[in-house]
This record gives structure tokens, C-alpha cells and sequence, in this order.
């Protein structure tokens, strides 16, 4: 397949291109070091071992210890990190990665195809999501400086997983390999190295000194790029009560707040020391239908669910007015989204029309329970105005709300649930195969397979290149539209805070803590 | 009073015998395990199964419990699924943050709450009795998470005076300690207090009335040594089996001030152990706490035995 290597030359051009601009800037654009920030976030992180864990509280903070060989660009497309480049063999059966040289890891050593392969071996059994290496056969090493992964079948969509930062595929040191899950020394080669953890108190990470800077792009691009640590020391403060999280930000207590709610920031919007960040989107809000059970088992009872809904209305009350309204199953802007297909179908509102399609279902009355959590507000707000939608045009609505993981419990159960809310986040931001995959195989998130998304499924995998993938997705998009065994009902937002102090702070999928200064 | 000492440490043991049981059983009853925290949202009833199997949780029952209950006498509170370490760690690591918040709390509501029900009680029937029986009732009236909000916004955020949270060892900065531990101790005082100031309002009030104290008057005796050497040590004794009663109050209400305050303490561990499903760490985390709950009181029998000696003679 030679597109890849005619990706990796013009990387490579690419790259040496944005080195020399980088060369031309002037020296002035890179600030002195110092500086201590303190980043807020409301859980603790369940591991620092950045593999076997998807959480996000995890993810915020080893994103600034580790890296992978291979990340998402800003707008998500493959960008290589720790790796020279990739060179994909013609048959598709090939991954050859060559390694940058002189990348060194915080206790000093310098990173080989050793350490590569090692790591790769741990994820294979100690990844939270090990599936993104279920197409490779062997890792090899094929050189001091170079490893290379052989699939079981051509698996072209392989790069975009390897890709996920979800429980990325970290590269450590050979010597902590292997550790089981959680028993890393949280040794990686990014900017910042690990210090101390206080559950329930911060984590601590200093500057590391000998960061193998990346001198490839001129800035930071998506997880990867040119990063610099720029501060002495990064604490992520560890604050459940969001009332306290603004009061230490108001207070100068604190730079960086991950979420504050929608009317803090409104209010903190007229606060001179203090900037508000929209990031958006950030996640997908969905009604999840069961498949297996009475009324939901009937499309045209889901069709009428559809119908009747006012995503509007659900969507600036379960968000507090922060979200767009938009139909498509990947976000706007990134390489899949999938244009108008199934526009006419969001958001209608459609009263009499739901009606029409209750009758032609036989609805009887039947109740439809909507099962969601206590957790996330959104989810539990959203439940409360899709019953009031639903109750107007006849359907027995009502709500089940649990805890987050009675809810998961629930859910699992075949029955005893219609509906149910769920945001996805991390899905759809990793690309269509990552959002179908939920769709499809042994337990779809609707219970019940569709045999025609299992077979678009199967398709997507095998596209070969980008644009035939985006062909299917387009086809997956309209089958969802057609079928409503989910309905997308927005996309929310996070709104972040921070002191006008910091600088250089751009709002990702994880707080980049590098390339960001405080002023004095 | 060895005798006596023994006895009370012996009937601890029916008590946390019971907790755990308790605390076995609601575990076993709550819908939902660790596994969701663990496999995530869109995990597979196979990969459910299998991590349930991994952690032990596909165990009967009884089987459970005997191998909890076996380790628990070699001293051992196993192991936390999400933490990476043992329950005793985990819960003695955060001990020192809850017990300092508990103590000062409990200090600073004795202090606050009988220097009111003392003031009350001798300006019985006076504005100053109704003005301190009114911040006593405000005390138990205002929730606790509210109060605490308060105290940050207008020390820490207008004022600047004092942190709006986290926690500094005393063994690092004393002072640092003090200041990180005064607004959180101070909602917890705030909330208990009112029940020890109408407590003791109405203890004094009963003493204040009886004749030996109109004697010492007589005498001559100067108010403040008719107060508080011959009326409040005799008022003393039902206020001391408040405190005993309060100590449990607090640590319950450490838990919100925890949160509010993101203090690393007990209460927090149990919190997130209960939301998350950690079950070693809530048995092992309850227990601790019961334990220390129970020894407070043995404690607390103790000075009162000291207190009366009535008390102590009769033991």
C-alpha cells in the first residue's frame, strides 16, 4: 500500500519544513522557565498507569508524562509522536516504525526498539483497551531504533486506533514491562515527570529537564508537536465541590478549573482575572434505546420516539445552555463528519406526526422506562425533559434514576429498560471505528445486533483509505437514522476557567499543561 | 477501674462484630459493583463476568465473608480494587487529616457551645439569653456544605485571610495546618455546637437553682468562681456524654466538610469507595470508624467516672 509511504515522505517533508520555520522564529518566542501551575479536576485518577486505565481523571495528567508512538494531530488525523514515521508495507500486512533518536525517558535512558516492543507486549495484556492490538500479530524489533508490527489481515484502519489516547499505548521503560496494571514506577518521556500522589489531595509533576523535544512542527499539534515545559511544577488539585473549585480560582488559589458550571462561567465571564474557555464539542448526548424489549423492539415505536423529540429543548436544559444541535455521529470539522445525511430527522417535534407512527406501531400504553444516573446531570436532566416530550404525544414515560453504576448494572440486564442516557465522549472523537464498535458485536450498547450496521461495520474496517471509509461511515450515519436504536440528541460542551495569569493554555481532549506560562 | 477498662474493651467487640456484618450485608445488597467503574459504560456482560471473576466478586456469599472475616483476624483489611493499595494503608494514610478535623471540631464546639449555654443560662430570661440561643438554633439549623461555602467565599476569596481548601501535615508546617484546618473545623463547630450550648443551658440552669449554689453567693464568692468551679463541674457530667454522642455526629458530618474543603480525610475515601463500589474499602473504612467511635466512648466513661466519683464507685 503505498499511500503510507508517500504519507510518511511527505511527514517528512512536512516536518523539515516546520523545523526550519521553527529555526526562524525569533528566540525571543521561547519565554524562560519557572512557575508553578495548579490545575483543578473533581476525581481522583484511578491509576497513573496511563494503559490500563480509560478514565479521563487518568488521562488529564499521564498525557503530560507519557507518550505514544503515534497520536491525533488537532483536527485527528495521525501524527507520529515517539516515532520517526510509519511505512506500511504494500500488502497492508506491515507496520515498520522507525524510532526519533535520543528520546530519553525520566530516569535518564534512552529510548530503543527495546522499550518500544516491551511496552507494546504490556498493553497487549494490560491495556484497558488491548482491542486496538488485537490486528497485530508480532512486534519485532527490526533495528536498535526501529520496530515493526504485522497483522493477522490488512487491518487499514490500524493507525487511527493505535491512535487512541482513550488508555493510550504508552511507551515505558522495558524495565517496568513487566509490572501488572498499576505497578508502573510512571516512568514515560514527556515533558513533565511524576512526583508524589495524595489520593484525594493533588498529584505533583516537575519539569523534566532532559525532554526530548520534538523539533519536528513549530507548535504543539493535537497530542502531539513541539512541546516545551516551561513550568518548574505541575499540581493537578484534586476538588469534588465545584463551589470550592471556583472559590480557590476566584481566591488566586488556583490557574486552571477542568469544568466549572455553565452560570459560574457567566458570572466569572466579568471577572478581569479570570478567562472562561469553551470547549466545544466535547461530547455526544444520546437516548439508547433497548432492542429486545417491548415497545422498543418495534422501529416504528423508536421512529416515533425520534420524531417526538425536541432536541432543542433537551438540550439547553440538560447542558444549562451550552451545546450546539447538530445530527451528526461525528463531530463537525473532523475527517468523517458525514454532511446533511440524516438531517431531516433530528430535532423534529413532530407531534401529530409521532402520534401517527404510535398508531401504525400498535403502542398500547405500554411504559417506557428511561433509565439514567444521579452522576451526571446531564444525563438525569436530559431523562426529565425526554419524558415530558414523550408524555405529549401519549407515551407512558417514566424515569428510573440510579446511581451511575446501579445504572450500568441495569443496563447490562436485557431487561427492566427502554431508554437510556448516555453522553459519549471519547467514542466519537476517536474516529467512526471506535463509535460503530459500540454499535456492533457480541453486545451492542442497544442489546440486540442490527445485522445491517454489523455488515457496514465490517466494511468500514476494511476501507482502505480514508475517503472509502468516510463512504461507509456516510452509509453507517443514514442506517442510524434509519433504524433509532440510538438518537443523538446534541453535543455538549466543557467550559473551563482560568486566571488571566495563564498563558498559552489551549483547551483538548486533556489539560496540555506544556507550552503554557503563568506571568508573575 | 482496670477491671472496668477490660469490660468496656471486651463489649467493643459484639459492636464491631456487628458493624461488619451489617456493612457485609448492605455491600451485598446495593445494586452494581466495581466493574463499572473498571470496564466503563460500553463494556460487555462477557467482560463484565470476567473481571467480576478476576476480583472474586462471582464468590457465594458466605464464601466472601469467610475469607474476609479469616483475613480480618490475621489483622489483615485486604486489598482496594481501584487504589493500588491495602484498605489499612489507605484508611491510616488519610486517619491523621479526619482525626485532626474531628478534634478541632469537637474543641471548638465544646468551647463555643458551653461558653453560650453558660451565658444564656446566667443571663437566663435576658436578650443576651435569646440572642445566644438564637446563634445556638441558627447552628443547627444551617446545613453544613452551606456554611462551609460561606466561610470560603468571604475568608478566603473577599478576605483572602485563609486557604478555600486542601490540607497541609502538621509535621510539614504547623502553621499551614492551623490555617488549612480553621474554616473546615470551624463549619463542622458551627453545625454541632448549638446542641451543646442548649444542653448546657439547661444543665446550669438546674444546677444554678439548687441551694449549695445560693450558699456559695451568700458567701460572697465571686460570680465567676460560683460559675465555673461549683456550678458547671456539676453541670459537666450529662455535657461530657454529649460530647461522646457528638464525636460520632462529627465524624459523619467530616464527610461533607471533607468534600467541601478537599480535605484527603476517611470520610472522602468512604464516599468515593461507596460511589464507586470499592467494597474492601468500605467494610474496612467503616470499620475503622466504628472502632473509633466506640473508643471515643470508653474514653468518654472514663472521664466521667473521673468526673463523679459516684460513677466510678458504683463500677
Amino acid at each position: 500500500m503505498d499511500h503510507s509511504n508517500r504519507t510518511s515522505r511527505r511527514n517528512l517533508l512536512a516536518g523539515t519544513a516546520l523545523a526550519a520555520l521553527a529555526a526562524a522564529l525569533p528566540k525571543g518566542a521561547a519565554a524562560a522557565a519557572g512557575g508553578e501551575i495548579i490545575f483543578v479536576q473533581g476525581s481522583n485518577p484511578p491509576s497513573l498507569d496511563a494503559m490500563s486505565t480509560s478514565s479521563q481523571a487518568s488521562r488529564n495528567i499521564n498525557m503530560n508524562i507519557y507518550e505514544t508512538l503515534y497520536g491525533f494531530s488537532e483536527h485527528t488525523a495521525p501524527i507520529p509522536i515517539l516515532a520517526e514515521t510509519v511505512v506500511v508495507s504494500d500488502d497492508g500486512l506491515t507496520y515498520r516504525f522507525p524510532l526519533r533518536k535520543g528520546v530519553k525517558f525520566h530516569n535518564l535512558k534512552e529510548m530503543t526498539a527495546k522499550d518500544v516492543k516491551a511496552s507494546l507486549e504490556r498493553y497487549r495484556k494490560v491495556g484497558a483497551t488491548s482491542n486496538l492490538l488485537e490486528a497485530v500479530k508480532s512486534i519485532d524489533i527490526t533495528g536498535d531504533y526501529e520496530v515493526t508490527l504485522t497483522m493477522h489481515q490488512a487491518t487499514p484502519t490500524f493507525l487511527e486506533s493505535f491512535c487512541s489516547p482513550r488508555a493510550p499505548a504508552v511507551i515505558i521503560p522495558e524495565e517496568d514491562a513487566l509490572a501488572e496494571a498499576g505497578k508502573t514506577s510512571i516512568i514515560g518521556t514527556g515533558p513533565y515527570k511524576y512526583v508524589e500522589y495524595v489520593p484525594d489531595s493533588h498529584v505533583k509533576l516537575t519539569r523534566f529537564a532532559e525532554y526530548s523535544q520534538d523539533t519536528r512542527m513549530p507548535d504543539i499539534d493535537g497530542f502531539g508537536g513541539r512541546k516545551t515545559a516551561y513550568l518548574d511544577t505541575v499540581t493537578f488539585r484534586i476538588m469534588p465541590e465545584p463551589g470550592a473549585q471556583t472559590a480557590a480560582l476566584e481566591a488566586g488559589e488556583v490557574h486552571i478549573v477542568e469544568e466549572i458550571s455553565v452560570p459560574a462561567g457567566k458570572r466569572m465571564e466579568k471577572n478581569p482575572n479570570i478567562k472562561v474557555y469553551k470547549n466545544m464539542p466535547w461530547a455526544m448526548l444520546t437516548l439508547i434505546m433497548n432492542l429486545d424489549v417491548a415497545p422498543t423492539n418495534n422501529p416504528k415505536f423508536r421512529e416515533a420516539v425520534q420524531v417526538a423529540l425536541n432536541m432543542e429543548e433537551v438540550m439547553a436544559l440538560a447542558t444549562a445552555g451550552f451545546y450546539e444541535l447538530d445530527h451528526g455521529w461525528q463531530y463537525k470539522g473532523t475527517p468523517y463528519y458525514a454532511g446533511d445525511i440524516g438531517k431531516s430527522y433530528y430535532n423534529q417535534h413532530d407531534v401529530a406526526r409521532a402520534k401517527k407512527l404510535l398508531a401504525e406501531a400498535g403502542y398500547k400504553g405500554e411504559e417506557f422506562s428511561i433509565l439514567t444516573d444521579s452522576n451526571y446531570t446531564e444525563h438525569n436532566k436530559a431523562a426529565v425533559v425526554i419524558a415530558g416530550n414523550l408524555k405529549a404525544v401519549g407515551i407512558n414515560a417514566v424515569i428510573n434514576q440510579v446511581d451511575w453504576p446501579t445504572a450500568l448494572k441495569i443496563r447490562l440486564q436485557p431487561t427492566g429498560w427502554h431508554g437510556w442516557t448516555l453522553m459519549l465522549g471519547i467514542e466519537p472523537y476517536v474516529g467512526p471505528v471506535a463509535l460503530v464498535s459500540t454499535f456492533t458485536g457480541k453486545r451492542p450498547l442497544f442489546v440486540k445486533n442490527d445485522r445491517e450496521l454489523d455488515v457496514l461495520y465490517q466494511e468500514l474496517v476494511i476501507g482502505k483509505t480514508v475517503a472509502a471509509r468516510k463512504v461507509t461511515f456516510a452509509k453507517i450515519q443514514k442506517r442510524l437514522y434509519e433504524f433509532f436504536g440510538i438518537i443523538k440528541l446534541g453535543d455538549t460542551g466543557q467550559m473551563q476557567a482560568a486566571r488571566s495569569s495563564v498563558e498559552g493554555y489551549r483547551p483538548f481532549r486533556f489539560p496540555r499543561l506544556y507550552n503554557v506560562r503563568v506571568k508573575a | 477501674m482496670l477491671r472496668f477498662l477490660v469490660r468496656r474493651l471486651l463489649s467493643a467487640i459484639p459492636v464491631l462484630a456487628v458493624v461488619s456484618v451489617v456493612t457485609f450485608l448492605i455491600i451485598w445488597i446495593v445494586p452494581g459493583d466495581v466493574t463499572a467503574e473498571i470496564a466503563g459504560p460500553d463494556a460487555t456482560p462477557a467482560q463484565i463476568v470476567r473481571l467480576r471473576q478476576e476480583l472474586g466478586l462471582e464468590r457465594p456469599l458466605l464464601e466472601r465473608a469467610m475469607v474476609w472475616y479469616g483475613h480480618l483476624l490475621h489483622g489483615d483489611l485486604g486489598r482496594s480494587y481501584l487504589l493500588n493499595r491495602s484498605v489499612a494503608a489507605a484508611v491510616i494514610e488519610r486517619l491523621p487529616v479526619t482525626l485532626s478535623l474531628v478534634a478541632l471540631g469537637l474543641l471548638l464546639s465544646v468551647v463555643m457551645g458551653m461558653l453560650l449555654g453558660i451565658l444564656a443560662a446566667v443571663r437566663h430570661n435576658t436578650w443576651i439569653d435569646q440572642a445566644a440561643t438564637s446563634v445556638a438554633l441558627l447552628g443547627l439549623s444551617v446545613p453544613d456544605f452551606w456554611f462551609g461555602l460561606l466561610l470560603i467565599v468571604f475568608f478566603g476569596v473577599q478576605l483572602h485571610w485563609l486557604p478555600t481548601g486542601g490540607f497541609v501535615p502538621l509535621t510539614r508546617d504547623p502553621v499551614g495546618w492551623l490555617r488549612s484546618m480553621t474554616l473546615p473545623s470551624l463549619t463542622l463547630a458551627f453545625t454541632q455546637m448549638g446542641v451543646l450550648a442548649r444542653m448546657t443551658r439547661s444543665s446550669m440552669l438546674d444546677v444554678l437553682g439548687q441551694d449549695y449554689i445560693r450558699t456559695a453567693r451568700a458567701k460572697g464568692m465571686q460570680a465567676w468562681v460560683v460559675i465555673f468551679r461549683h456550678a458547671l463541674l456539676n453541670a459537666l457530667i450529662p455535657i461530657v456524654t454529649m460530647v461522646g454522642i457528638l464525636t460520632g455526629v462529627l465524624l459523619g458530618g467530616a464527610v461533607v466538610v471533607e468534600s467541601v474543603f478537599s480535605l484527603p480525610g476517611v470520610g472522602r475515601l468512604i464516599i468515593g469507595a461507596i460511589q464507586r463500589r470499592d467494597f474492601p474499602i468500605i467494610q474496612g473504612g467503616l470499620l475503622i470508624t466504628a472502632a473509633t467511635f466506640v473508643f471515643v466512648n470508653i474514653a468518654v466513661d472514663i472521664l466521667y467516672g473521673w468526673l463523679d466519683p459516684r460513677v466510678r464507685d458504683d463500677r
